[in-house]
């Protein structure tokens, strides 16, 4: 029996995880559990690899490659299912060998390398040369506005300047922007998320009132406008799961 | 090397990649070279002997090839990232026909085999030429990176030998990248 062709697999696969990359990724593991099994000694050493042979298991990994959004959904299936298929053979041949772990690494990074840019160009989306502009222009304006206005604000007295204060105080309050240690612990959580395979919590589960928040500012990866949504936004943060191994750190752009 | 003996490797390494090495016959490599199975069987003893002497002349013209391109390369964690760019540029020129010992393993599957014992011994020897690479670069866990990246290689000449074009080393280059840099970084 070749374990590649059979509907057992497919199944397994099924319901081994609540994610697109999590199915495709079980596929590693099933192997390996199947394999390593008391009593099943091997793959059958006479067959070849063959990509149409596994048909069934290649298209079932398609549809997990589409739906994890995949540049190229049908190659990246095919050569996820080579390469556990080689694993497959040299654990089979050495059952001491750890090859189908290091290939679901391989995998994993083949999942990364077609959906990568997807995750990156959510965050990283380079500013229009408008917007460029527009802050150039802006700042002329402030400039030029605090040269002339600037003599009229030094004459306030004291008590107005506390005043003043006070109202700072009142209106930061009222609008509970952001510090710039917020947005960088927030940063940080998206540039760790966006360096890993990360599963988000699924949105018909989140209530209503939270919902625009969770898309916006944790699938999105835009940073929150007030305390208000930065605290929910965190509590959905830490609900998400990430999966990084030691060689899909940093630097892995 | 006599002339008629390379035409025969020639002949047969073009063969072997374009309809299969089981499904070629000796017959077949004499037709197109020309020549007679007399003077095949006096340069080869068997079929077996002249599919191990192409394996052992792609995998060394292979290696060469490989070899001088990174000479040009100082700095060992660049030679590692260019390694791919470069097995890109070969696999999708047009006289890319395939990789024998990824071939021979896969149609000799039987460990007993000469053939597949040649390719996985070649399989080994480029996985330890990329183990070097890695610890050059500085890299602790070289075999395990040199492991992944051979399983990746492997993966996608076959994807490409089983479809021309399909593209399946530009994601395999880019995932060697996430893999490479995700080891050079303590």
């Amino acid at each position: 029996m070749d374990i590649f062709d059979s509907e057992w697999l497919v199944s397994m696969l099924t319901k081994s995880s609540a994610t697109p990359q999590g199915r495709m990724l079980s596929l590693f593991d099933v192997l390996n559990d199947w394999l390593k099994a008391p009593k099943i000694s091997a793959l059958d050493a006479q067959t070849q690899p063959n990509i149409k042979a596994d048909q069934a298991l290649v298209s079932f990994i398609t549809t997990q490659a589409k739906a994890c959004g995949a540049a190229n959904p049908a190659m990246l299936a095919e050569h996820i299912v080579l390469i556990a298929r080689s694993a497959a053979q040299q654990v089979a041949n050495h059952p001491e060998s750890n090859d189908l772990i290091h290939a679901k690494e391989v995998a994993n990074a083949l999942i990364l390398a077609q959906t990568q840019r997807n995750w990156l160009s959510a965050i990283n989306t380079p500013p229009a040369k408008a917007f460029i502009y527009g802050i150039a222009a802006s700042t002329f304006l402030i400039v030029i506005s605090v040269s002339i206005w600037l003599p009229e604000l030094i004459k306030e007295t004291r008590p107005a300047i506390a005043q003043t204060e006070a109202a700072t105080v009142t209106a930061n309050a009222m609008n509970k922007n952001i510090t710039a240690s917020d947005a960088a612990k927030m940063y940080t959580k998206y540039e760790q998320m966006r360096n890993g395979t990360c599963q988000f919590p699924e949105a018909l589960q989140i209530p209503d009132k939270d919902k625009a928040i969770y898309l916006e500012n944790v699938v999105g990866g835009k940073l929150p406008n007030n305390l208000d949504d930065l605290a929910v936004a965190t509590t959905y943060l830490e609900k998400v799961r990430c999966n990084f191994t030691p060689m899909l750190m940093a630097n892995s752009k | 090397m006599s002339t008629l003996r390379e035409k025969i490797l020639t002949t047969a390494t073009n063969l072997f990649q374009t309809q299969g090495i089981n499904s070629t016959g000796v017959d077949t490599i004499v037709a197109v070279a020309g020549t007679t199975k007399m003077t095949l069987y006096k340069h080869f003893h068997s079929k077996e002997e002249l599919i191990l002497e192409v394996l052992k002349q792609g995998h060394q013209d292979f290696q060469s090839w490989l070899s001088d391109k990174l000479t040009s390369t100082k700095k060992p964690s660049d030679k590692l990232q260019k390694l791919f760019v470069f097995i890109e540029e070969w696999v999708t020129s047009p006289d890319f026909i395939g990789m024998g010992f990824i071939k021979a393993s896969a149609e000799f599957p039987n460990e007993a085999s000469p053939v597949h014992q040649l390719s996985s011994e070649q399989s080994r020897q480029f996985r330890q030429y990329i183990s070097n690479l890695a610890s050059d670069a500085g890299i602790k866990q070289a075999d395990i990176l040199a492991l992944q990246l051979s399983l990746l290689f492997e993966g996608a000449v076959q994807a490409e030998q089983m479809q021309r074009g399909s593209g399946a080393m530009k994601y395999a280059k880019k995932a060697a990248k996430i893999l490479i840099d995700g080891a050079l970084t303590p």
